[in-house]
């Protein structure tokens, strides 16, 4: 590849910077850096919670930590620094690495940024980090830290830039400003900084693009098939339809505006057969999982995506 | 206000690292320490730093504004130390005396007895890109000023908040008024004696029936002054000159997780709202390594570090208002030292 080729900075060659003029070579790369990292640089506002993360392609594609975004298509808002409010929805995560993506949903284009896919940064490299911290505030903007890489492992990386809350899913930039990890924790001393590393991420890129809930790591937690709780009783009437017999007051499905005697006619686009095809299709959703679902009251046809809670 | 989400390590241990940078290398530490030794000259003699005489411990740091000795500080951090002294490059002055308190930029103007100090040189402007290295002093010596550096991190802007000031009460509203529910331990209210029951019938001579109405009036205030309230206790009608007090004075910040994660506080400033403007920079300092001059490489003094946020944040009161209020300052001191 052409980047690999090109020299690297001379001062992440030095054991430190000898002299002002080598900090403000630094300072040089870092400025000419700053205004694309910062724009492609978003806060996440997942239900009362915020984090950051990072675009990085013109439609819309965001990578973050997996603890930020909690889960597979869970609903997204995404704040560019000029306060653009953004829809999006997670995809993939793996919750051993907290490697997680998600897409933006409304239309592009974005700005974004070139990520290292080379893995070419060393031990020693200055590096920055961005990021919402302790979440949005248009008139602060987007907050930059700097330092160096400090200590690699292979799934896990750590600089001495600092980061606090709001900061998780940010991203972690080598001087030139190419997306080489993602923050994800603190540790105990003030100056451990953790990052996954882009190469973690190239891992399962696949499958996290495709949605998939990897690892059984504790960054996540999947959703148990069956926890999920609607909050209906169904019967099959005479007609043989799907009727709803009993609602559980403060429900999700009472929220959503169904009704006893509403008939129940499709669940996430599938016709429903019976009453055990409903209850069926249930038994596979866990909590914070959506289901789709279509009903008639009344003469009239209803149609809701419904978010499942815990059970009472 | 949203939660701010965040993994501290400690839930999963630390990964086993393959290779580490040797620390002195690291950004805080040595090396880079001594690459800015130039601009430690000018933070050598344009800082003062302020001991506590009790426990010998240094505990703020101040700006050098004037040869014969004006110091500009954080009055907030000042004010909790009855007895101080300062050591400014290697010589130590304890014949001090605050001479003036401006309460809007938290400063505080303090005057030694000395000659012939090297005051910080002021920048031309405080407009610094984001990103542009800035250097504070870090952990002290005795004779050294250690430089420590950062980055100008986020844009310049109006902090609020902070300044507002309180009774010290609790209040609720009731058919006949407004009736005092609670007394704040060490606020104005206690000192006035108002007292569990009180009923509010006029502040400074207006009639108030609402606590919403009763709150507006009193956030208009923003110096310490007092205000006079008309009080009903049982049968008897009193009236009282109550002082007014800065809500974070007597209750404290609110805490949040990332002000734990911050170390909470012990390391970031009892005051760090209510700024009219200020530049922000991520150097690591604390409640007790601010008061001192934020300088640029050239040496020259842009802010002056006003606050210690968290982890991340540094605010500093930038050159241009910080002229502007110590000669305002300076005018005041000039008037009480002629009274």
């Amino acid at each position: 590849m052409l980047s690999s080729l090109l020299a690297r900075p001379y001062f992440n060659n030095l054991e430190a910077p000898e002299s002002l003029e080598d900090l403000k070579k630094i300072q040089e790369t870092l400025q000419v850096s700053l205004p694309k990292t910062r724009a492609a640089t978003v806060c996440l506002e997942i239900g009362e919670g915020s984090g950051s993360g990072v675009i990085i392609s013109e439609d819309g594609l965001v990578l973050t930590a997996a603890h930020v975004s909690g889960g597979v298509d869970k609903e997204i808002t995404v704040v560019l620094e000029d306060g653009r409010k953004l829809k999006g929805r997670s995809l993939g995560l793996n919750s051993e690495t907290d490697a997680a993506m998600l897409q933006i949903t409304d239309p592009g284009p974005f700005p974004f940024v070139e990520v290292d896919m080379d893995d070419s940064f060393k031990l020693g490299d200055w590096v920055f980090a961005l990021g919402h911290s302790g979440g949005f505030d248009k008139e602060r903007g987007v907050n930059v830290r700097i330092g160096r890489m400090v200590r690699q492992a292979d799934s896990t990386v750590q600089s001495d830039c600092m980061l606090i809350g709001g900061d998780s899913g940010g991203p972690l930039f080598d001087i030139e400003g190419k997306l080489i990890a993602i923050h994800s924790r603190v540790g105990a001393s003030k100056e451990e900084s953790m990052h996954v590393p882009i190469r973690e991420f190239q891992r399962s890129w696949e499958e996290m693009s495709k949605g998939e809930f990897l690892g059984e790591g504790g960054f996540a937690k999947k959703p148990e098939p069956g926890s999920g709780f609607l909050g209906v009783m169904v019967e099959e009437n005479e007609k043989g339809e799907i009727e709803v017999k009993e609602l559980f007051s403060k429900s999700v499905a009472e929220k959503a505006g169904i009704k006893v005697g509403a008939i129940l006619l499709e669940i996430d686009g599938k016709a429903l057969a019976n009453k055990d095809s409903f209850y069926e299709a249930l038994s596979t959703k866990g909590v914070e999982e959506f289901v789709l679902i279509r009903w008639s009251f009344q003469e009239e046809v209803f149609e809701k995506k419904i978010e499942l809670v815990e059970r009472p | 206000m949203r939660v701010t989400i965040f993994f501290l390590s400690a839930l999963l241990g630390l990964p086993i690292f393959a290779s580490s940078l040797p620390s002195e290398q690291r950004k805080n530490n040595k090396l880079v320490q001594a690459a800015l030794s130039p601009v430690q000259l000018s933070l050598q003699s344009g800082s003062a730093v302020f001991y506590n005489d009790s426990d010998r411990k240094p505990f703020l740091y101040g700006t050098v504004v004037s040869p014969d000795g004006y110091i500009l500080t954080k009055a907030s951090e000042l004010e909790l130390v009855e007895e101080f002294h300062v050591r400014i490059d290697e010589e130590r002055y304890r014949e001090l005396k605050v001479v003036a308190i401006d309460t809007v930029w938290d400063l505080a103007l303090v005057k030694a007895e000395a000659t012939e100090l090297t005051p910080v040189v002021w920048a031309p402007s405080s407009d610094l890109a984001h990103g542009t290295w800035v250097v504070s002093n870090g952990a002290t010596e005795r004779r050294y000023r250690r430089p420590r550096p950062g980055i100008i991190s986020a844009n310049k802007r109006a902090i609020s908040g902070g300044t507002q000031m309180v009774l010290g009460v609790g209040l609720k509203d009731t058919d006949e008024g407004i009736v005092i529910t609670s007394i704040t331990e060490g606020s104005g209210a206690e000192k006035a004696k108002l007292q569990k029951g009180d009923l509010i019938i006029k502040v400074d001579d207006q009639d108030s029936k609402k606590r919403e109405d009763f709150v507006e009036l009193i956030k208009e205030k923003t110096a310490e002054d007092s205000i006079e309230l008309v009080v009903k206790r049982d049968e008897e009608t009193l009236t009282l000159d109550v002082e007014l007090t800065s809500r974070y004075k007597l209750y404290g910040g609110s805490k949040s997780r990332n002000d734990q994660m911050s170390g909470g506080d012990n390391h970031i400033s009892r005051r760090r709202t209510g700024f009219p403007m200020v530049i922000q920079h991520e150097t690591q300092l604390t409640r007790r390594s601010v008061g001192g001059p934020l300088l640029t490489f050239d040496g020259e003094c842009v802010g002056l570090n006003i606050a210690a946020v968290n982890r991340v944040e540094v605010y500093a009161i930038p050159v241009e208002n910080l002229l502007e209020v110590l000669s305002e300052m300076m005018e005041e001191a000039e008037a009480n030292g002629k009274n």
